[in-house]
């Protein structure tokens, strides 16, 4: 609105009228990211993001998992100063993303979801548009380019036109244009959805070496795997609200919890000499007797006990530890033990389990605490999160010397 | 490898205490106008297509109409005008709306690859960012306009205020361009499409060339809505300056003298569209860079 541009415009004229102004700590903040019961409802009325509060320090490698249509999306925008937050304050790198917009865009990079290249422009052409966008000075930009072609390995390719490239050398390119001013923030929305695994291995490797060299790193991703193979801590988003947040160590550990399946029979195996009235006993209900064994004391108060149709599932972290001991203690009482199985589910199934809300109870399991849980489940911003697909087969012909 | 990125505040050496601030205005326009230079200069059939359909139209048209077109302007009075000089003007608005679409169709393309969300994002301020983009279209319709005029100087057309005139031709056009690149801007803004943009063209340009007094002297039929038509100004603007006499078919203007009767009241016209379209472009640009959650 007409309203909010002037405000803005002025802000960014009093931003460079007097470039040595510090207000509220700006850049002597030890935070990158600060928010404070972040909302944002769009005018339709969906309310994509409700009540956020993130406190994120320099120098951290930060991941934002959520399923689509979870707030990430809109959740990255606010804090990349594409959208206005309609309640609670956003400080990134300690200037508020409202009132100094053009101090935070000027400290942070951002690569959104869809890759953003000038496809017209050549990989030498983009990058100088970047710098030139972001004030990186004149004499200084021809060194900076070559550094950044080197470090995303488009050095070969740089005076092509993008257009031409593939999927991933694109992504490679456009995380590049984000680093020109070495920002002290870079966002990255889902960077590696639709990547070949030999591509997003690459982009997690060039991740890795950003956040080395000192810049703070706000990841979204779907996938779980993504985050641990990069963050160092996590927060879950679930219909716009945060309901998890650790360490990946620490996630997994709480809600990754190994499944011990084991099925009972009805007759006993432990002898002929077995007692003839325990062996009624257990036929008349062995998984019973099976369910009130494990709830006993073998895996500690942290596990779930469940009967199946044939027998008990155990979820518990102490799966594989104390196994052979429950077997052995079901034996004892009679039960025979027909089926016994250790799974360990996908980090992908844990994800899911979040993410549809199946893991209620997370924040009781370890002390750490989270945000409610709410219930309903609004269509959110499904579209504007939408997956991409690319085509990495031209990607092969140059990437032998991939290190992960 | 060399280090790929801590050197921290050394983007900013005059002032590495406060927040880096991006460029001035004036360098902010320049980034964006050699951006869509070297996207023309990358990708220039669009451009020289532009050149190649206004030769041929001046061409086609004088071999279609040549004989009506000689009848048609004697019997306005016209008899000493040839018919290709009197073509010129159709020509150079052809080139000037097909030219200025380009802009809508360069924002569309922007939205639709995320080019204008990383151009929003960067501390540039906005309207730098289009005025930029502007800039470097206008540069582009004055090529073109100079390369047709000065091949349709080489097929026979006359004019008669000499290479002033000719600048002064270009000139005048220009507020027809800016009016068509406005138009362009808020229907790609409105549709985000390109197709919409390419049908857009046609409706806009056909009708209201044939609407003026661009092919042939137009009959009191159509006078009424000639008058309301922007093109008519254009037309009449340039054919004032390559005749070098008062040619305005729409409005009595005699306070001026001359040639000057036909321009201060058209070019008052175009700019006042300008200003109309203008603004209704760039509120509706501003919008959608704005953070407003909509």
């Amino acid at each position: 609105m007409p309203d909010t541009q002037q405000r803005t415009e002025a802000t960014d004229a009093t931003t460079r009228a007097d470039p040595t102004t510090r207000t509220d700590g700006g850049p002597n903040s030890d935070l990158a990211v600060a928010t404070d019961d972040l909302r944002l409802t769009y005018s339709d009325g969906t309310k994509a993001v409700e009540g956020v509060s993130l406190a994120i320090e320099r120098g951290e490698f930060f991941g934002f998992l959520g399923p689509n249509g979870a707030g990430k999306t809109t959740t990255i925008k606010v804090l990349a100063t594409l959208l206005n937050p309609t309640g609670g304050t956003v400080e990134i790198n300690g200037y508020d993303v409202t009132d100094r917009r053009t101090a935070v865009r000027a400290t942070v990079g951002y690569m959104a979801q869809e890759t953003a290249i000038d496809e017209e422009l050549t990989a030498r052409e983009n990058l100088d548009f970047a710098c030139a966008a972001y004030g990186v000075p004149r004499d200084r930009r021809a060194d900076r380019i070559d550094e950044l072609l080197d470090l995303v390995d488009l050095a070969d390719v740089a005076d092509k036109p993008a257009g031409g490239f593939s999927g991933g050398m694109k992504k490679r390119l456009d995380a590049a244009t984000a680093l020109v001013h070495d920002p002290q923030l870079v966002f990255l929305d889902e960077p590696t959805t639709g990547l070949d695994p030999k591509a997003r291995n690459r982009l997690w490797d060039y991740f890795r070496r950003i956040n080395d060299a000192g810049t703070t790193v706000f990841l979204t991703t779907q996938y779980l795997e993504e985050a641990d193979a990069l963050c160092d801590r996590l927060a879950v988003i679930r219909d716009g609200e945060i309901v998890e947040r650790g360490s990946p160590a620490a996630l997994k550990r709480r809600i990754g919890g190994e499944i011990l399946e084991v099925d009972v029979g009805s007759t006993d195996a432990t002898g002929d000499d077995a007692p003839a009235d325990v062996a009624v006993a257990d036929e008349s209900d062995p998984v019973a007797t099976a369910a009130a064994i494990a709830r006993a004391d073998h895996f500690g108060s942290e596990a779930t006990v469940e009967t199946t149709d044939d027998g008990v599932r155990v979820t518990t972290r102490r799966a594989s530890e104390r196994g052979t001991d429950f077997v052995v203690a079901l034996r004892e009482a009679g039960v025979a033990v027909e089926r016994f199985d250790v799974e360990e589910p996908s980090l992908d199934d844990v994800f899911l389990a979040i993410a549809d809300g199946e893991v209620p109870d997370l924040d009781a399991r370890d002390g750490e605490p989270a945000d409610e849980t709410r219930e309903s489940g609004e269509p959110a911003d499904e579209t504007r999160e939408s997956a991409e697909s690319t085509d990495e087969t031209r990607e092969s012909a140059e990437s032998s010397e991939v290190t992960v | 490898m060399s280090t790929p990125g801590i050197d921290s505040g050394s983007t900013d050496e005059s002032s590495p205490a406060g927040p880096p601030t991006g460029n001035s205005f004036l360098g902010d326009v320049r980034v964006n106008f050699t951006r869509w230079n070297r996207k023309a200069i990358r990708n220039p059939t669009a451009f020289l297509l532009e050149i190649v359909i206004g030769l041929f139209s001046l061409v086609l048209f004088a071999a279609v109409f040549g004989d009506v077109g000689e009848f048609a302007l004697a019997e306005a009075g016209y008899g000493d005008v040839g018919y290709i000089t009197y073509l010129v003007p159709a020509v150079l608005m052809q080139a000037t709306i097909g030219s200025s679409f380009n802009s809508g169709i360069g924002l569309v393309g922007d939205l639709q690859t995320g080019m204008f969300e990383k151009t929003t994002v960067a501390p540039m301020s906005w309207t730098a960012v289009f005025a930029g983009k502007a800039a470097s279209e206008v540069l582009r319709i004055v090529v073109q306009l100079s390369a047709v005029l000065g091949l349709a100087v080489v097929l026979g057309a006359n004019v008669e205020t000499g290479l002033p005139g000719a600048v002064a031709v270009v000139a005048v056009c220009l507020p027809v361009g800016v009016l068509f690149m406005a138009i362009s801007n808020v229907v790609g803004m409105l549709a985000r499409d390109e197709e919409v943009l390419n049908a857009a063209t046609m409706l806009f340009m056909f009708p209201l060339l044939f609407l003026s007094p661009a092919f042939i002297p137009i009959s009191s039929d159509i006078e009424l809505l000639a008058t309301f038509n922007p093109v008519t100004y254009g037309v009449d603007a340039v054919r004032a300056i390559i005749l070098g006499e008062d040619v305005m078919t729409v409005l009595d203007v005699t306070a001026f003298g001359g040639v000057w009767n036909t321009l201060v009241p058209a070019v008052a016209v175009l700019v006042a569209l300008d200003v109309v379209f203008g603004a209704l472009a760039v509120w509706l640009l501003g919008r959608a860079s704005s953070a407003d959650a909509d």
